[in-house]
């Protein structure tokens, strides 16, 4: 039987705010954005903070239905983990995840790496190249926009993992320090 | 020349433009999924306005707080337009005001202004809490 009180306990110990698992349509993203946001006043984060937060909640959860759009795949298998929470420090951190195709999947983790050794200056250049890109051409040509944009406002590296899932897909997630 | 009246959604900013003053407002968040089906309109109305002869000045009046990625990339080439029109002496104007209390929104805005040579001003005004 599904314990609630040790899953209350569990989330209480790891100061998750907000947590979600499964298909996410355009909507409920918009509706669980907007908790998040009521969450954040309610805790009078600052407004910048606060809207560090929501921004990261935004690119990452667009991605992953952009993902799921460009892959074709049905609204059922668009389904993402989303989890809102604090680290020991106070810091706000965002994560989420969701099943790709391993082959994107390695490419998206070589993708992060590869701004996790790059400075605020230098993160800014490429974001505001890849700004200047052609639209169309944006997503295929190293990290997209969105996840420059996530590393920009993160205050440690962004931590990307790839594990083996079903059907031979892999689970995605990406973790954001704000 | 048709005038826009889009109403704010949650996701989408209030856009409104006057013709006669050449005046385009718009207020609110931006972060939808697709910020091209939104702006292509507001993309054609200045291109329209810019075209017109004689030229009058355009002023844009932005009270935007939140873009997401989608919506930045879409008022870039907005702020692209308004510079190809200053570059042939035709005057042009942003005004960004923000919340006192969100310096976000003014490094937003600073961001865009770094590639831009007309007048571009950002103003912070003083706002009661909600």
């Amino acid at each position: 039987m599904l314990d609630l009180y040790a899953m209350r306990e569990q989330f209480s110990q790891q100061q998750i705010m907000l947590c979600f698992n499964g298909p996410i349509s355009r909507s409920l993203l918009e509706e669980i954005g907007n908790a998040l946001r009521n969450y954040l006043a309610a805790e009078h984060a600052h407004p910048s903070a606060s809207m560090d937060v929501f921004a990261v909640y935004i690119e990452m959860t667009q991605n992953i239905r952009h993902y799921m759009t460009q892959r074709d795949w049905s609204e059922q298998d668009a389904s993402a983990t989303v989890v809102v929470s604090r680290n020991t420090e106070g810091r706000y951190v965002v994560s989420a995840g969701n099943l790709v195709e391993q082959a994107d999947g390695e490419y998206l983790v070589n993708s992060i790496n590869a701004l996790t050794g790059l400075d605020k200056a230098e993160l800014k250049g490429l974001y505001k190249e890849q700004l200047r890109r052609p639209r169309g051409q944006a997503s295929t040509t190293g990290a997209g926009l969105g996840l420059i944009d996530i590393a920009r406002k993160s205050s440690e590296p962004l931590q990307a993992s790839l594990r083996p899932a079903e059907a031979g897909r892999a689970f995605f997630s990406l973790r954001a320090v704000i | 020349m048709i005038d826009l009246h889009i109403p704010a959604t949650q996701s989408t900013p209030k856009i409104h433009t006057e013709h006669a003053q050449g005046r385009l407002v718009m207020q609110g968040d931006s972060y939808p999924e697709n910020s091209y089906e939104l702006f292509n309109q507001v993309f054609e109305w200045i291109e329209g306005f810019l075209a017109e002869q004689p030229p009058r000045a355009l002023n844009l009046e932005l009270h935007l707080l939140y873009l997401n990625t989608s919506s930045i990339k879409a008022m870039m080439e907005i702020f692209d337009l308004l510079q190809a029109a200053h570059d042939r002496q035709h005057p042009v104007k942003v005004s960004w005001f923000y919340d006192a209390r969100n310096e976000r929104v003014a490094e937003l805005a600073e961001e865009f202004k770094e590639d831009c040579s007309f007048p571009f001003d950002i103003l912070a005004i003083a706002r009661s809490a909600p």
